[in-house]
C-alpha cells in the first residue's frame, strides 16, 4: 500500500469508528441540536485559543527566567528551580489549577478564577519550557563557542549573530509541542466555570440534552486545532532543522 | 615559523606537561603525532592560544601566545567542522570578516569566494552546512580559517570524524595549500599525511616530546615509544 493510501485508510477507520460509536448511543444522533448554540460554542473555541496563547507566552517568558536562574552560578537559584520543578512535575494540572484558583489566589486576595486558572497553567508548563531552553542551549557544541572566541566575536556579537538565530530555530518545534499540551490542558479550566470550549459545549449539552452530539463536536473541535498544529510542527522541524 | 616553548607545565585529562622545552626556527609545517592522551591536542591548543598553560611560556614568531593580539593572527581547524549551522558556507566566512575584522561587505564577499574557490567549494557557497558532505564542511571550515589571513594555521585532527575517502579528499586539499606562504601546525593520525606535508615532526608520549626532527625520524625511530607507535599505525 502506498503512503497516502495507507494514511487515508487509517483515517477512514477512525472516522468509521466514531460514526459507529455515535450511532450506538441510546438517544438518536441529532446534529441539528447545535443550531442556535453555534455562537456560544464559537465563543468557547475562541476563548480556548486566547487563553492558550496567553499561557504559551507566559510560560515561554517564565520558563526563560527559570532557565537563567538555573544556569546562574548562584547555588540557591539552581536549588530553587530544582525544587520548583520537582513540585510541578509531581502535580496533576487539574490540581494545579484548583490550588491556584481556590487556595493561592485567595491567599493574595485575588478571586478572579479565570485569570488564576491561566496562571496555574502557565506555572504548570514553565518547567517544561525551562527544559526546552536547557536542551537547546546545550545542543550548541563547545567547539562552536571556542571557534567564536578564537575569531574574536564579542559577547554581544556571539548572541546576536550566532547563538540566538540558531536557538530560535531549535526552540520553535518544542514550543509548538508544548502549545498543543496547553490547548489540551486548558479544557480543565471548565472546573472554574470559565467559558472555554469544554465548558461552553457542556452548557449546550445541559440545555439541549444532546450529550453525544456535544461530546463528538467537542472532540472534533479540539482536533481541528491540535492536528494542524502538530503537522505544522513537523514541517517547521524539517524545514528549520540545522542538522 | 619561529617556535619557542620554555618550561611549559600544564595539567590535562590524566597527564601533565612537566617542563617542556623546544626551540625551532625556519620550518613551515609542523606535524604532531602520538597516541590519544599523549598531549598532542593539548599542546596544539596551547600553541594556538585556545588554552592557557598553567606555567611556562610559548612564543610563536616572537609573540607570546597569551598576547590577545596573537589570536587574530591564527586560524584554527577543529576535529569537527564547527561551521555555524544556520549560515551558508559563504556567510560563515563573511560574518567572521565583517564582524571581527571590520571588513566591509563587498570585500568580505570577495575574500570568501577566493578562499572557497581555493578549497574547490565555490559551487557549494550558498548551501547550508547540513546540505554538504562532511568533507566539504571540513574544507569550508579550512577556508574560513584561511580567510582571516592568519600567519599560522592550526589543524586539530581535521579528519578524525571522516571516513577514509573524505579523509583523503580533505588532506589532499590541505596539501594544496602548501605554497600559500602560511605556516601550519597540525595533529593527525594519518602518518602518510605527516610524511607528505610536514617538514618537522613532534612525537608526543605521556606528556613529553619524546622525539622530534625531520619526517625521516618516522623511518628510524630512536625511542621504544615511537617504535611501538609506528608499529601500531603501520
Amino acid at each position: 500500500m502506498n503512503r497516502s493510501l495507507s494514511y487515508l485508510t487509517s483515517i477512514a477507520i477512525f472516522v468509521a469508528f466514531a460514526v459507529f460509536v455515535a450511532l450506538r448511543q441510546r438517544s438518536p444522533f441529532n446534529p441539528d441540536a447545535v443550531l442556535g448554540y453555534q455562537n456560544l460554542i464559537l465563543e468557547g473555541f475562541i476563548n480556548t485559543i486566547i487563553v492558550s496563547v496567553i499561557a504559551l507566552i507566559g510560560s515561554v517568558i517564565l520558563g526563560f527566567v527559570m532557565f537563567l536562574l538555573s544556569a546562574s552560578n548562584v547555588r540557591f537559584f539552581k536549588a530553587f528551580v530544582d525544587v520548583f520543578t520537582e513540585i510541578i512535575y509531581g502535580t496533576p494540572l487539574l490540581v494545579m489549577i484548583i490550588v491556584m484558583a481556590f487556595l493561592i489566589g485567595p491567599a493574595f486576595n485575588s478571586f478572579n478564577r479565570p485569570v488564576l486558572g491561566v496562571i496555574g497553567i502557565i506555572i504548570y508548563i514553565t518547567p517544561y519550557m525551562t527544559n526546552v531552553y536547557k536542551s537547546v542551549f546545550k545542543s550548541i557544541p563547545d567547539e562552536q563557542y571556542m571557534a567564536m572566541d578564537l575569531f574574536g566575536f564579542t559577547g554581544y556579537q556571539k548572541y546576536r549573530y550566532i547563538i540566538i538565530p540558531q536557538v530560535l530555530r531549535m526552540l520553535m518545534p518544542p514550543f509548538m509541542n508544548n502549545f498543543s499540551l496547553i490547548i489540551k490542558g486548558s479544557a480543565l479550566l471548565n472546573v472554574l466555570s470559565f467559558h472555554e470550549l469544554f465548558f461552553t459545549v457542556s452548557i449546550f449539552q445541559t440545555r439541549t440534552f444532546a450529550y453525544s452530539e456535544g461530546y463528538i463536536l467537542m472532540w472534533i473541535l479540539y482536533i481541528i486545532i491540535t492536528i494542524p498544529l502538530s503537522q505544522m510542527t513537523k514541517y517547521v522541524e524539517r524545514r528549520w532543522s540545522l542538522e | 615559523m619561529k617556535l619557542k616553548i620554555k618550561n611549559l607545565t600544564h595539567d590535562y585529562d590524566v597527564n601533565v606537561f612537566r617542563d617542556l622545552n623546544l626551540e625551532l626556527d625556519g620550518y613551515q609545517s609542523i606535524g604532531i603525532i602520538g597516541v590519544s592522551g599523549s598531549g598532542k591536542s593539548t599542546l596544539l591548543r596551547i600553541m594556538s592560544g585556545l588554552e592557557q598553560p598553567n606555567g611556562g611560556t610559548v612564543e610563536i614568531n616572537d609573540r607570546s601566545v597569551k598576547d590577545p593580539f596573537y589570536r587574530k593572527t591564527v586560524g584554527f581547524v577543529f576535529q569537527t567542522h564547527t561551521l555555524f549551522p544556520h549560515l551558508t558556507l559563504k556567510e560563515n566566512i563573511t560574518l567572521v570578516l565583517e564582524k571581527t575584522r571590520d571588513i566591509e561587505r563587498h570585500e568580505a564577499s570577495t575574500i570568501a569566494e577566493k578562499n572557497l574557490e581555493r578549497l574547490q567549494l565555490l559551487d557549494q557557497a550558498h548551501k547550508l552546512p547540513k546540505n554538504v558532505s562532511g568533507g566539504q564542511a571540513q574544507r569550508a571550515s579550512i577556508a574560513r580559517a584561511l580567510s582571516v589571513n592568519p600567519d599560522v594555521v592550526f589543524l586539530d585532527e581535521p579528519t578524525s570524524s571522516l571516513d577514509p575517502i573524505l579523509t583523503h579528499e580533505v588532506l589532499s586539499s590541505i596539501e594544496d595549500l602548501k605554497n600559500l606562504g602560511k605556516d601550519f601546525v597540525f595533529v593527525t593520525h594519518v602518518i602518510s599525511f605527516v610524511r607528505d606535508f610536514a617538514d618537522y615532526v613532534l612525537f608526543m608520549h605521556e606528556g613529553n616530546i619524546a622525539e622530534h626532527g625531520a619526517p625521516s625520524i618516522l623511518d628510524d625511530p630512536q625511542t621504544d615509544a615511537l617504535k611501538n607507535f609506528m608499529h601500531k599505525v603501520r
